[in-house]
């Protein structure tokens, strides 16, 4: 764990994920119906080189589509008798620094800003609008709105404040596998003071959203392999999830998204690939699935992401 | 005028009264309904009452106050007095209710289409995306016939002043229509001649324009359009109501494991395939329709509803999110919206109503609590509604304190003073008192607008609280009467007439859930049939002391007992043991025995309640209160018996209308199978504990079991005998209650079954059918016989295996249970 965002977290990549997810069932899934968010998104910042999902057993039907956010979906339906499900995503992007968060230099003012989200004048704001509400994983809690007061309390511009959460919450609370499952709610979580990533990127929504604000949930990987000397990040052979918060010039131009790793207390660098986003994690859940039959099941998830081979990435070694 | 009536009639200035326009002075839509109260003879309205509740009784109307599986099914409270509108106030009301029904639609159209309104700055993104009903995989497609808002309901109020003003817009899957369709039958029927001299608007025409606007949206060419009701099952609250709309509308009801999606359409399951279903009127709320894109937890739903939606390949009325204008906070924003989509004023206002979102509605309602009532804002958010007015200090702060925190959550409304009308009062002699009343309106989209049903749910509030109205509370109802006027009731389009070759001459959409129901409801018709035999036979023993049988039958009666599923002791049974196991199985739903069969009976008859006809589910109805009776008052025996021979006599009935009124299809089959299968098991249980009787011991009860006393007694005058007892009873082909009619029956069902849906088994049960033949009457219809003793047992083994193999044959998935996963 560091402290610290890698040095250089702003040169351009090319990564290869895979993304592997096996179901073992007890008895036969008659059927299954699947809808995933497996695909990485393309960005001004990420280029998809490749991409491909295999699914074992064969779907009887496949199709893609996009969701109310923008992401691509995929949704199967596996027709025949299986005891084993294998989802594989493999996928190699090209991905570069984000818009320099060095170029905002006139933050906004907040209460502007939370007017403007309450009644929307231009397209970026419609579209921030989405995010500054409750969601499922991130219902209104007043136990996150007290968490989240000093890092707003003082006049400090809204980067510095956000920056500032993150630091708090990557202080505060413990990075703990077996703290919390999916289904963990956010108070419990907040009592608990541990969680994993998506608690985090949970928590530091819920206590942006109760400013009055928006952040949306990213969905994605993380480099895992650090560089030489550099302890390893949290985040590998999983899954990833961070935060965006919405974050206009205060001249209203540009629209900014912030991205914070509170996990990492870092900015979302080039090791962060972004699959897509939605209010919080039941928007972009990467498989989802309804089963008949199948009785109890086991689950396994392999995560790998590495600097693809024909990238020349001096400081990065392949990942284990 | 009838003072008496109006003896306890309140008067109150503070409220607009439907009935009187001065005291003692009907208005004038009220005068024809005023005389003929007076003109009527105490006595008559008292039966009328009655009648009216007999009815509601008898047709079963109930509203399940909760879900509760042993049946919490509460009696549909119906006043004797309709609420009555003139004409031309209906006129008014209906095209209001019309007009915000298309906008309505249009709002639903641009919340999941291009969010004009929000971007104008006409709603404010809260609204939208801060309401946990704006389903995001609706958004971005047209549903299939482009409407949104298939059916709609407004519920209104009438303030002091006489104005009506709607309180509450229902866009999801408004409930009532069924109930108000109920509450016209019943209150009609009280009144027919006045019904008639009023001419009130007939309710039916509106469902037949519901069915054929939702015919000529649904997708799919040529042919007709397959469309059912999903309905989320028997433990909802309204499930009597859809019911009763699948019949009316001759929809088949259906549940989420009925369907399927395949090729992104849906499909009925049904015994012989799957069937496309091409329209989808639902009672599922929303988020609860697909576990794949919505609501994942839901096991009520249809895993890919909503890609087959977005595909249109189906018509889902109300399209997927409607709730989402089930959200008061939509109120205040409405007549700008409707001024800007419709270019005209809104008819009929809301009730004043204030989001608190709105920093400054929330200054304002903090100030004016007391007048004001606190709702949620958004339809998913579980909260009291509180009066203002009711609030202690400490709860008044709590509240502020609560909307502070998150103001977006809160409505606040207008406190309406509901307008009163005359409720007859059950238990005073000719008297009236009053009850505050809201009224709910209906309306429909078809080709060419919205249609409203002429009429509605007129709801009467509970007790001394006049100011809500609610069913879950305990309120009652009324019939609502539109009085005779000019307009025909709008546009109505017309079906094509079924020409020679649109002739259907079966239904395949039998789903296999029905059928497995109509199995099990043959079983148990014939199980609690057998059940109130053999405690008549257990009682006549008892009260029969003078009898002189040498043998007792006492133990092999308790052995019967005992394999029907009743507990006994366990030690050779004693009289009083067979009084008390009698008593346990016939009263006490908790034990195997007549209640908990009567119970089961009940359940799976509501389950195909739309199959069945309102006086075979009257026949039932009756049947199963009256036993239910028992199990708070113990019986004398005589009364037991009485109670039985009830029973029996409307088992009998249960049993003509399926012989004679159900059509011979593959239905009446299963159901007919389920009789044979379940008789096939006592018959081998009653004569495996008859024949084990010691020698000399009584046969008559054997005969009276088998309903083959009179039979016996026509042939052969003797007193009974195995010989001529065990050839009536096993090898008599035209006995119906001889193992040989069960056994050929059920062969025979089940080939006739094969015909339709391929091998069923049928050749299973020809060993045992061959054995039976082979019986010979010189040495084997004797007890001390070894090889009908064999027979017998192989009768109970196979009796039970064919019940088996015809479960794993057509309902082995029937009911299976789906599970959701989510994985990182």
């Amino acid at each position: 764990m560091t402290d610290r965002p890698p040095p250089d977290a702003r040169v351009p990549l090319r990564l290869a994920v895979i993304h592997e997810t096996l179901y073992r069932y007890a008895a036969p899934v008659l059927q299954s119906r699947q809808l995933l968010h497996l695909t990485p998104r393309a960005l001004p910042h990420q280029r998809v080189v490749t991409h491909r999902i295999r699914i074992e057993p064969a779907p009887a039907e496949q199709g893609e589509g996009d969701d109310f956010f923008g992401n691509r979906i995929v949704r199967a339906l596996i027709g025949a008798p299986h005891r084993a499900l294998e989802i594989h995503a493999a996928s190699v992007v090209d991905v570069g620094p984000r818009g320099d968060p060095q170029d905002l230099r006139t933050p906004p003012d907040l209460a502007r800003l939370r007017a403007a989200l309450a009644a929307p004048a231009d397209a970026a704001t419609l579209e921030a609008a989405r995010f500054a509400f409750e969601s499922p994983h991130v219902p209104f809690d007043p136990a996150v709105r007290t968490y989240a007061a000093p890092s707003f309390a003082g006049r400090a511009p809204l980067p510095e404040a956000l920056a500032d959460l993150s630091r708090r919450i990557h202080r505060d609370f413990e990075f703990d596998p077996a703290a919390t499952t999916v289904a963990t709610p956010l108070a419990e979580v907040i009592a608990l003071r541990r969680g994993v990533c998506q608690d985090f990127a949970h928590l530091m929504i819920g206590c942006v959203r109760a400013q009055g604000l928006a952040a949306r949930y990213v969905s994605g990987y993380l480099l895992t392999a650090p560089p030489p000397g550099q302890a390893r990040l949290i985040g590998s052979d999983a899954s990833h999830a961070w935060v965006a918060v919405y974050c206009p010039g205060a001249d209203g131009q540009g629209a900014h998204w912030l991205e914070f790793d509170p996990t990492n207390d870092c900015r979302a660098g080039t090791g962060h690939v972004t699959l897509g986003w939605g209010r919080d994690f039941s928007d972009v859940t990467p498989t989802r699935g309804v089963l008949l039959g199948g009785g109890t099941q086991t689950l396994e998830v392999r995560v790998t992401v590495t600097p693809a081979p024909d990238q020349a990435t001096a400081g990065y070694a392949a990942g284990t | 005028m009838p003072a008496t009536f109006l003896a306890s009639y309140p008067r109150s200035a503070e409220r607009y009264d439907e009935m009187l326009e001065a005291p003692e002075r009907p208005r004038s839509h009220w005068q024809a309904m005023f005389r003929q109260l007076a003109a009527t003879p105490p006595e008559r309205l008292r039966e009328q009452v009655l009648e009216i509740e007999r009815q509601v009784r008898e047709n079963g109307v109930t509203y399940n106050v909760y879900a509760d599986p042993q049946g919490s099914d509460r009696p549909w409270d119906l006043d004797l007095l309709p609420q009555i509108l003139p004409a031309q106030e209906w006129a008014q009301l209906e095209a209001a209710v019309c007009q915000r029904a298309a906008l309505l639609d249009r709002i639903l159209a641009d919340a999941y289409g291009e969010q004009r309104l929000v971007a104008e700055g006409m709603l404010p993104p809260a609204l939208i995306h801060g309401n946990g009903a704006f389903l995001r995989p609706c958004h971005g497609f047209r549903p299939a016939g482009s409407t949104y808002l298939h059916i709609y309901a407004a519920d209104l109020a009438r303030s002091p002043d006489g104005r009506w003003w709607v309180l509450a817009d229902r866009t999801q899957a408004p409930s009532g229509a069924g109930y108000a369709l109920e509450n016209r039958l019943a209150v009609s029927r009280a009144f027919p001649g006045l019904f008639r001299d009023l001419r009130v608007q007939p309710l039916a025409p509106f469902f037949a324009t519901l069915r054929d606007s939702l015919a000529q949206q649904a997708p799919g060419g040529a042919g007709a359009p397959r469309m059912v009701l999903l309905t989320p099952g028997p433990y909802n609250e309204t499930y009597y109501e859809h019911a009763l709309l699948a019949r009316h509308l001759g929809f088949p009801l259906v549940e989420g494991h009925d369907l399927t999606v395949r090729d992104g359409c849906v499909w009925l399951k049904t015994l012989s395939g799957l069937e496309r279903v091409h329209a989808v009127l639902r009672r599922l709320d929303d988020d609860f329709c697909d576990p794949v894109e919505l609501r994942a937890d839901s096991a009520l739903g249809v895993p890919g509803l909503a890609e087959a939606a977005r595909r249109g390949n189906v018509l889902v009325a109300n399209a997927l999110g409607s709730n989402l204008l089930e959200s008061g906070a939509l109120l205040g924003f409405l007549p700008g919206i409707c001024a800007r989509l419709m270019g005209e004023p809104l008819k009929m206002p809301s009730i004043a109503t204030w989001w608190c979102g709105q920093p400054d509605a929330l200054e304002q309602t903090i100030e004016r609590l007391d007048r004001l009532v606190i709702k949620p804002a958004f339809p998913q958010l579980r909260m009291e509604v509180v009066f203002g007015e009711d609030l202690t200090d400490s709860g008044r702060a709590a509240l502020v304190a609560a909307m502070r925190a998150h103001p977006g959550n809160y409505i606040a409304q207008e406190l309406v003073r509901l307008s009163q009308a005359p409720v007859w009062d059950r238990h005073g002699e000719r008297r009236l008192k009053a009850g505050g009343i809201g009224l709910r309106v209906y309306a429909c989209a078809t080709p060419g607008g919205y249609v409203a049903m002429p009429g509605g749910l007129t709801r009467v509030a509970a007790g001394a609280d006049v100011r809500v109205v609610s069913m879950q509370r305990g309120g009652a109802s009324k019939d609502t009467w539109v009085l005779g006027g000019g307009s025909a009731g709008g546009s109505r389009p017309v079906r094509p007439a079924v020409g020679p070759a649109g002739l259907v001459r079966s239904s395949h959409n039998l789903s296999s859930r029905v059928a497995e129901n109509l199995l099990w409801y043959g079983r148990y018709c014939e199980r609690c049939d057998n059940l109130a035999r053999l405690l008549r036979v257990g009682l006549s023993a008892l009260i029969d002391e003078t009898a002189s049988r040498a043998p007792a039958p006492w133990p092999a009666m308790l052995a019967l007992l005992g394999r029907c599923g009743i507990a006994v002791p366990p030690a050779d049974g004693e009289r009083e043991d067979l009084e008390a196991a009698l008593r346990r199985a016939f009263a006490d739903p908790r034990h195997g025995g007549l209640a908990m069969s009567m119970r089961q009976l009940f359940r799976v008859a509501f389950q195909i309640r739309e199959r069945m006809s309102i006086d075979n589910w009257r026949a039932l109805n009756r049947m199963t209160q009256s036993l239910a009776r028992w199990e708070t008052t113990a019986p004398s025996l005589a009364e037991m018996l009485a109670e039985l021979d009830g029973a029996t006599a409307a088992l009998m009935t249960l049993a003509g209308f399926a012989l004679d009124g159900m059509t011979r299809d593959q239905g009446w089959r299963f159901l007919s199978m389920g009789r044979r299968i379940e008789r096939l098991q006592f018959l081998g249980a009653t004569l495996a504990c008859g024949t084990a009787q010691p020698a000399g011991a009584d046969l008559d009860w054997l005969l009276e079991l088998a309903d083959s006393i009179v039979t016996y007694r026509s042939r052969y005058t003797a007193r009974p005998q195995w010989l001529p007892l065990l050839d009536l009873l096993l090898r008599d082909e035209s006995n119906p209650r001889s193992v040989a009619f069960q056994l050929l029956g059920v062969h025979d069902y089940l080939v006739r079954l094969a015909e339709s849906y391929g091998p069923c088994g049928a050749e299973a049960l020809r060993p045992l059918i061959d054995d039976m033949a082979a019986l010979d009457p010189r040495t084997d219809l004797d007890p001390a016989s070894p090889r009908l003793r064999r027979f017998l047992d192989r009768l109970t083994a196979e009796s039970f295996a064919v019940a088996e193999r015809v479960t794993q044959r057509f309902f082995s998935h029937v009911g299976e249970i789906e599970a959701h996963v989510l994985a990182p």
